[in-house]
């Protein structure tokens, strides 16, 4: 099993949770929406797995690179 | 009375001629060939035999050697492998790297070879192709001063790139030297995965500076795919990166003076009227372009260039009607469709393509702005715009822009807005404006999203964001449906070609650089 983390593309702020904790994920799956320039931007799951921690809250800013969710894939 | 040939023994005039051509088709010889075999990986003229039409290889330099007296016998055509051949009926020059002869190092007689090559491509109108894998300078030939003397900078225009004719390179192995340079200077690069682009061998790095990198690390596929932009397309095999090649010729003329060739008109592949269907509900949300796109084009016209690279803008020829076009679009999928320095470098490179080649420019609009911020700025986000507006402002080929969604700022003019292509469409839900109006509310008045006075404002910056505002005033030529857009396309390409001049552009980017 390896742990895949999954990242915010762009700076903004965490606009939706869309997952949780131990929720099973397919590659493609979003699982949270970050506001950036007033659009909604996915942060997509690579590969299939089950999230094992997410790190932001709504509203928290992020940075483009930020890790926001693990996995275990 | 007979001499004795380089073999050292005595045979008669004819005979020595086809001893010296078969000894120079064994290359490095059969031990290093099985290797390659067992790798699935091909030897150079078997790059050739697959790359060209049958029987059409015509070879210059096959019986030529190093100059040093005493590797002439090691030294099957000193290395690289030469000549002319013809792909889809067109003739072409390759030159391909036999990795079994001293690595395709670079050396005095090869690189004469390599010289003859581009004279005759260059001024007979002929697209080169460059097969690459290549250790670099030879060794110990090249070292010390006599030795670089002798050996480098012969030629001025070595790496002179002035887009008389389309090049096409392919990194097949190592690349060090050369074949990196060629594949750096060319329109369109392919890259088997496994093989390694980079300037120096991890053996060097490690020498000079002391640090211990893997060559995959260094340069292999995924860096330059991904990060580096060097690298078009990634392939699995020879066999896949040489059908590239071909494909990518396909859409190019053979020279700059000759509008490129027509294939059979086709539909698209997903019918227009699922073209609105695409486009989400909400205008927050994302969607991949490349849909619209298929939607669009003739069907599997659409030849990407740079997918991992830039993702936010979607750079591709394709054909509408049989006629090579390139597209440039905005992809709201990554980031929401707000432009990033890679996708600035990526669209200039193809602008500059396309123009080069009198392929006509075709740009899809749906973007909020340039991504704006530190991690811009430390990119150099304002020199990349306005390399990106340069580039479009000096086309001379037909350019023609359809506003899907988003316009916004700056990027409303790079993306061709107003008087930045030759006919500008927009959908009946184009949205265009200079900033999103919350932001300029609280810029202009300075409220708060929750003060009483912001709906008001707001309110008024909304004002004239319709895109029948634009269309009043002949800001854009016409507003299309969605299901209207190929036709319209098709019959302004009709309109627009460059019929004065055979379809021929001016080329002013031609000296323009190779990489960005």
């Amino acid at each position: 099993m390896a742990k895949l983390q999954a990242k915010s593309e762009v700076s903004g702020s965490v606009w939706k949770i869309e997952t949780a904790i131990g929720q099973k994920v397919a590659e493609g799956d979003t699982i949270m929406l970050i506001e950036s320039m007033k659009m909604e931007i996915p942060v997509v799951v690579e590969s299939a797995g089950t999230v094992t921690q997410i790190l932001v809250a709504e509203g928290d800013a992020v940075v483009e690179g930020q890790t926001v969710a693990i996995l275990d894939t | 009375m007979p001499s004795h040939n380089i073999l050292g023994t005595s045979e008669p005039h004819q005979d020595e001629l086809e001893l010296r051509r078969s000894s120079a088709l064994r290359m490095g010889g059969e031990t290093k060939l099985a290797k390659r075999r067992e790798k699935g990986i091909l030897d150079a003229r078997q790059r050739i035999d697959r790359l060209l039409d049958p029987d059409s290889f015509q070879e210059v330099g096959l019986l030529s050697t190093s100059v040093m007296p005493q590797d002439r016998a090691q030294t099957p055509a000193d290395g690289k492998i030469a000549g002319y051949g013809r792909i889809e009926n067109r003739e072409v020059a390759v030159v391909s790297n036999d990795f079994t002869v001293k690595g395709a190092s670079s050396s005095a007689t090869n690189g004469k070879k390599i010289g003859h090559i581009k004279r005759v491509a260059t001024e007979r109108g002929i697209p080169i192709v460059f097969l690459g894998e290549s250790s670099g300078a030879r060794m110990p030939d090249t070292m010390g001063a006599r030795g670089m003397g002798t050996m480098l900078g012969s030629d001025p225009t070595q790496y002179l790139r002035m887009r008389e004719t389309p090049w096409a390179a392919a990194v097949l192995g190592d690349c060090y030297g050369s074949s990196t340079w060629y594949t750096c200077c060319s329109d369109f690069a392919v890259m088997r995965k496994g093989a390694v682009l980079a300037v120096s061998s991890p053996g060097l790095v490690e020498q000079a500076l002391s640090e211990t990198v893997d060559p995959q690390t260094l340069g292999g596929w995924q860096l330059h795919a991904e990060t580096t932009g060097l690298v078009d397309r990634v392939v699995d095999t020879d066999e896949e990166a040489l059908a590239a090649i071909r494909t990518f010729l396909s859409y190019m003329p053979s020279h700059q003076a000759e509008a490129p060739p027509r294939a059979e008109p086709t539909d698209p592949g997903a019918s227009a009227a699922q073209i609105a269907k695409l486009i989400p509900p909400r205008r927050t949300q994302v969607y991949d372009v490349r849909k619209i796109i298929a939607a669009l084009v003739d069907q599997d016209s659409q030849f990407e260039m740079k997918p991992q690279f830039g993702k936010v803008a979607v750079t591709t020829l394709a054909r509408l009607d049989g006629q090579v076009v390139g597209i440039i679009a905005n992809n709201p999928l990554f980031k929401g469709g707000a432009l990033d320095t890679d996708a600035c470098e990526k669209i200039t490179s193809f602008i500059v393509l396309c123009d080069s080649f009198n392929i006509p420019l075709i740009l899809l609009v749906d973007t909020p702005g340039f991504s704006i911020g530190p991690e811009a700025e430390r990119r150099r986000a304002p020199g990349k715009i306005m390399n990106f507006m340069n580039a479009l402002s000096l086309c001379t080929v037909p350019k023609l822009s359809v506003i899907l969604r988003k316009s916004y700022g700056q990027a409303y003019l790079n993306m061709g807005g107003g008087r930045n292509s030759d006919e500008v469409a927009a959908w009946p839900g184009a949205e265009i404006s200079f900033m999103d109006p919350h932001f300029a509310v609280r810029i202009v008045h300075g409220h708060q999203s929750d003060s009483p006075e912001f709906a008001e404002a707001l309110s008024e910056m909304e004002r004239d964001n319709s895109v029948y505002g634009i269309a009043e005033i002949f800001g854009v030529q016409a507003v299309i449906r969605p299901e209207e857009t190929r036709d319209h396309l098709i019959r302004l390409l009709g309109v627009h070609q460059l019929r004065r001049t055979n379809g021929v552009g001016e080329h002013l980017m031609r000296a323009w650089p190779t990489s960005y």
